[in-house]
């Protein structure tokens, strides 16, 4: 793993997949770009745990895989997102909030 | 996990392939993507270690342990197929216990544990016997009076239900269609302890079933109303004759509804309250069949209530039996007071082969099933030498293993698997020896069942699965024992070869032996001690000869004759049977041995008076028979003294009477009995006007209530004196009978009047009933102790050779150093013997303790007959010898070079 990288929380990744992805078709290097760049390159997320998330979202359901090509004519593998996907963005997200808010507390009572 | 997540794991497993060569692809792309959006050294290094990737990404498409245990059974599958002699005799090693055992419980179930089908409450459903004692000995009877039936349910708190219930078998149907079927009688109160809807129609009401006439409706089973009416709803309303009755169908009970015998189910139900007319028993006025208490024709079982445990409802039917005696002495003074009579009730279980009465057959049954157990034990021991042999033929394989950090666990999980898979390739192939050795079997225990077969039977699989796992591991328990203790150092530098650190290994081996020995010796001491029984009884002197004969029966089915009629026409019969082709002799009869009597007055009723004697009943029970001329000879009873029964002895001859030597000894100890005077006492005479009936010959004993205790007091009188309301014919014939009795039959039937009928019966059939305990003891007994010996001699000699070969160095030293051929033989041997001793002694000690279980099912035999043990001892010794030798003889042949080189 690259030092410039921050772990990313648990859970937080098929989130970020999820909303990347709920905009418009993308294949596994775009979404990592995607990530990479809305994050001004805090957020990198490696091939490692990219694809087997892909993999397990894909068997929750949560999106679904269909091979086809770039613009550049290249064959990739293009995610899109299920409904039982978009259903997950809602309920992630929330989670994703109370998280940060309960964390933001610890901190403000720390200092 | 969810369930969608769960099966989308599932199907990814099964395309892994597929998946695996996409992820390759997309990360191929992704790589590609970085090469060309960044500089190359920076996109190696971003991209990190490819193949953990995969690794992580296939993870999810697997399915943990699942493909640990398909990955194990691969690799047991793999070594299996490599040794194909092995796997196919451990296979049919297994095969054999397991079918024994599926076969024998398909019909143990059947006897002993399956509830009837259909029958709501069988925990709460109780068979009801009632005892007695006379003089001290107590009988225990399932049958009672209906009056006491009706007094038991009307007293008794204990209970939701009970019902009254007979078989007969009668006729069924008219003309060529007339058939000899079981039918139940039973009161309308049957049905309710059944969850089985009629099929078609109702069943009767208690209106309908209600003393003294009952109403004739009748209620077909399945079966019946297929063959009968084609299964057509008109069948309702449709007149059918059983027995000499005319019912009206009013139902048809549903499909596999069996009653309470499942395994000779009835054909039809009618109410018990018109079985009384249908079988002709009439009571005198005051004394009908419904308040009589001396007809035992009833069954009884009742339903408790939930919460009376079995005791509790045993006290409330105790208290009921009590105040039904007193009735009952209230109407008959002289049968013996409640002190002396006893009177108590069994409430047992719903299955007649578990209560009181159960049957010889059932009894065997349970035997045969331990013994197929056995066999199987000895299937486990012989399966377990041999992979014991195989794993530690791979004792280096298995250190190497080891040694590259295969853990323990995954690797007893190895040897289990593969112990697993042969159980159960075991369990397979025992299905199909089930299948067909469950024919057999089940002709010889039940043969009128016509139940699914072992493999259409859910119980009998789950069983036979249970064996093939149990099997499984118990043949892997010893490889794994002797995995757990493998010494890795000395094993990885051993080798193959067997060393000082595995003597552990061969004195399992050796313990197993004699385990299969032992247990062998106990099935075939079983198996001799059966054999000899059924010696006994075929070498018995029954009095009689009962293969030539044919026992044939007139069913007046309702044909009323008077008695001069009645006489004319079994003439008639006698005559024309006499004249047949094949036909010896023929002779009119009225009892026939251990069947029944024709005749309602044979033993019941009929006292006799002998001069200086108080009361010949007391002596004993005397059994009258009334026969014509030709009876003796038809049957083979031999006279002694005197002559038989002959054509003088006309109705206004002096009464004459032939009786049994033993009935003369006991009568007329010391005196001649011919010319002895007997008064025949009976309904219609008094003692003074009896006159007196002169014995006239002697003939030797018969046996006719039982082939081990029998007094035999019997005698004989003119038929033409006696003239019974009924008579039946025996015919001897030359050659084979049985094969002639339809010809007979046919020959016969055209004298019948009316809806009467002529039945043959080989005689052999009805002594052959009593034999039947023993013949099946012996067969099976000396099928499963021929298997185990089979086992036993399989298992002995491979570990012999193995041995052998393993000690194949230390062999060639001894001879090289100038040993005998012959002492290299008798080492060998010596070992071999060994073994086989110590399973003879173990296994003689078994059966030795376990004689008294087998003694009431044997037949004039010592359950420790000497002679068996004798002879169990010499077979197993010769087989031990047998064994040991070959494998010493190529001991003995070995090149002390090709040993000493070999090292």
């Amino acid at each position: 793993m690259s030092s410039s990288k921050r772990d990313l929380l648990p859970g937080t990744l098929d989130l970020l997949i999820l909303k990347t992805i709920s905009a418009s078709p993308m294949h596994g290097y775009g979404i990592a770009q995607h990530i990479k760049r809305l994050s001004r390159d805090v957020l990198q997320v490696d091939e490692g745990s990219l694809y087997p998330a892909l993999q397990r979202l894909r068997q929750r359901r949560w999106l679904n895989a269909e091979w086809g090509q770039t613009p550049n004519n290249q064959r990739a593998r293009y995610y899109t997102i299920t409904a039982k996907g978009r259903e997950q963005i809602g309920e992630q997200e929330a989670g994703f909030d109370e998280i940060v808010v309960a964390i933001r507390r610890v901190l403000r009572g720390a200092t | 996990m969810n369930l969608t997540e769960a099966w989308n794991r599932l199907r990814d497993r099964l395309r892994r392939e597929r998946l695996t060569s996409e992820l390759d692809e997309e990360l191929r792309f992704h790589q590609a993507m970085l090469e060309r959006d960044q500089p190359p050294g920076l996109a190696r290094l971003a991209l990190g270690n490819a193949t953990s990737h995969k690794e992580r990404a296939r993870d999810l498409w697997s399915l943990g342990w699942v493909d640990d245990v398909l990955q194990d059974l691969r690799y047991a599958a793999r070594g299996l197929r490599a040794r194909p002699g092995f796997t196919l005799a451990v296979v049919l090693t297994l095969a054999l216990g397991i079918g024994a055992n599926a076969a024998i419980f398909s019909i143990v179930d059947r006897l002993l544990f399956r509830p009837p089908p259909m029958l709501a409450h069988p925990a709460l459903t109780n068979r009801i016997y009632v005892a007695q004692s006379d003089r001290g000995r107590e009988g225990v009877w399932p049958g009672m009076a209906y009056a006491r039936y009706l007094d038991f349910t009307r007293s008794t708190t204990s209970f939701v239900r009970t019902a009254a219930f007979t078989t007969q078998t009668l006729a069924v149907g008219v003309g060529d269609e007339a058939r000899e079927m079981p039918v139940a009688a039973v009161s309308a109160s049957f049905f309710g302890f059944f969850d089985a809807a009629p099929a078609l129609g109702r069943y009767f009401t208690a209106r309908e079933d209600a003393a003294p006439t009952g109403t004739p409706v009748v209620v077909l089973s399945h079966v019946l109303w297929e063959v009968r009416f084609g299964g057509r709803s008109d069948a309702l309303g449709a007149s059918f004759q059983i027995g000499p009755t005319i019912y009206t169908v009013i139902g048809v009970a549903p499909a596999g509804f069996a009653g309470l015998s499942p395994t000779q189910p009835a054909a039809a139900y009618i109410p018990i309250s018109t079985y009384a007319a249908s079988s002709g028993f009439q009571g005198s006025p005051g004394d009908e069949w419904w308040q009589t208490y001396h007809w035992n024709f009833a069954q009884m079982i009742a339903e408790r209530k939930p919460g009376v445990a079995v005791a509790e409802a045993n006290a409330d039917l105790n208290n009921a039996y009590r105040r039904s005696y007193a009735v009952q002495r209230d109407i008959s003074p002289d049968i013996p007071p409640i002190k002396l009579a006893r009177p108590r009730t069994i409430v047992a279980s719903v299955l007649a082969e578990r209560g009181p009465n159960e049957s010889k057959v059932g009894k065997v049954a349970a035997l045969v099933a331990a013994m197929a157990v056995v066999v199987l034990l000895i299937a486990c021991a012989n399966v377990a030498n041999l992979l014991l042999a195989g794993a530690l033929r791979r004792r280096r394989e298995i250190a190497v293993r080891l040694a590259l950090g295969v853990s323990r666990a995954r690797l007893i999980a190895q040897l289990l698997t593969e112990s697993l898979l042969l159980g159960l390739l075991g369990g397979a192939a025992g299905l199909v020896v089930a299948q067909w050795g469950g024919a057999l079997l089940r002709s010889s225990f039940l043969p009128n069942d016509s139940s699914t077969t072992v493999i259409g039977d859910p119980r009998t699989l789950i069983v036979a699965g249970a064996a093939a796992l149990i099997a499984g591991l118990l043949t892997g328990l010893a490889p794994v024992w002797q995995s757990r203790r493998a010494d890795l150092a000395h094993d990885l530098k051993a080798g193959a070869r067997e060393g000082t650190g595995t003597h552990h290994g061969s004195r399992t081996r050796a313990v197993l032996l004699v385990v299969q020995g032992a247990l062998s010796v106990v099935l075939l001491v079983g198996a001799g001690l059966f054999v000899r029984s059924l010696w006994h009884a075929r070498d018995l002197r029954l009095g009689y000869d009962v293969d030539p004969v044919l026992a044939l029966e007139l069913n007046m089915r309702g044909v009323k004759l008077d008695s001069a009629h009645a006489v004319v026409l079994r003439q008639q019969v006698l005559d024309r049977a006499q004249s047949l082709p094949g036909v010896e002799h023929a002779a009119l009869h009225i009892s026939i041995p251990f069947w029944r009597t024709l005749d309602g007055r044979n033993g019941i009723g009929v006292n006799l008076r002998v001069a200086g004697i108080d009361s010949v009943d007391r002596l004993g029970e005397f059994y009258l028979d009334a026969v014509t001329p030709d009876y003796f000879a038809t049957m083979g009873t031999r006279i002694l003294r005197g002559r038989g029964i002959g054509k003088q002895d006309v109705a206004n001859a002096p009464g004459a009477m032939v009786v049994s030597e033993a009935m003369a000894k006991v009568l007329w100890p010391g005196a001649d009995p011919i010319g002895q005077c007997v008064r025949i006492i009976t309904y219609s005479t008094t003692g003074k006007e009896a006159l007196c009936t002169y014995v006239v010959g002697v003939a030797e004993d018969i046996k006719n209530e039982s082939l081990s205790d029998d007094k035999g007091y019997y005698y004989y009188l003119a038929l033409a004196q006696f003239l019974p309301q009924q008579a039946g014919v025996f015919v001897r014939l030359h050659g084979d009978a049985a094969a002639q009795a339809e010809a007979i039959r046919r020959s016969l039937q055209p004298l019948m009047p009316g809806a009467s009928y002529v039945t043959v019966t080989p005689l052999a059939d009805v002594i052959g009933s009593q034999m039947r305990s023993w013949k099946l003891g012996a067969t099976m007994f000396v099928a499963f102790g021929a298997l185990a010996l089979l086992l036993a001699a399989v298992g002995l000699y491979s570990v012999i050779a193995y041995n052998v070969v393993q000690r194949t160095h230390e062999l060639g030293v001894r001879i090289a150093l100038g040993g005998q051929v012959g002492d290299v033989v008798a080492l060998v041997v010596g070992q071999g013997l060994r073994l086989g001793v110590a399973g003879i002694v173990i296994g003689g000690m078994i059966a030795f303790s376990g004689a008294r279980w087998l003694k009431p099912l044997l037949f004039q035999e010592s359950a420790r007959d000497p002679a068996v043990y004798a002879f169990v001892g010499a077979v197993l010794v010769a087989v031990a010898v047998m064994a040991s030798y070959v494998p010493a003889r190529r001991a003995a042949r070995v090149d002390p070079n090709i040993a000493l080189r070999a090292e």
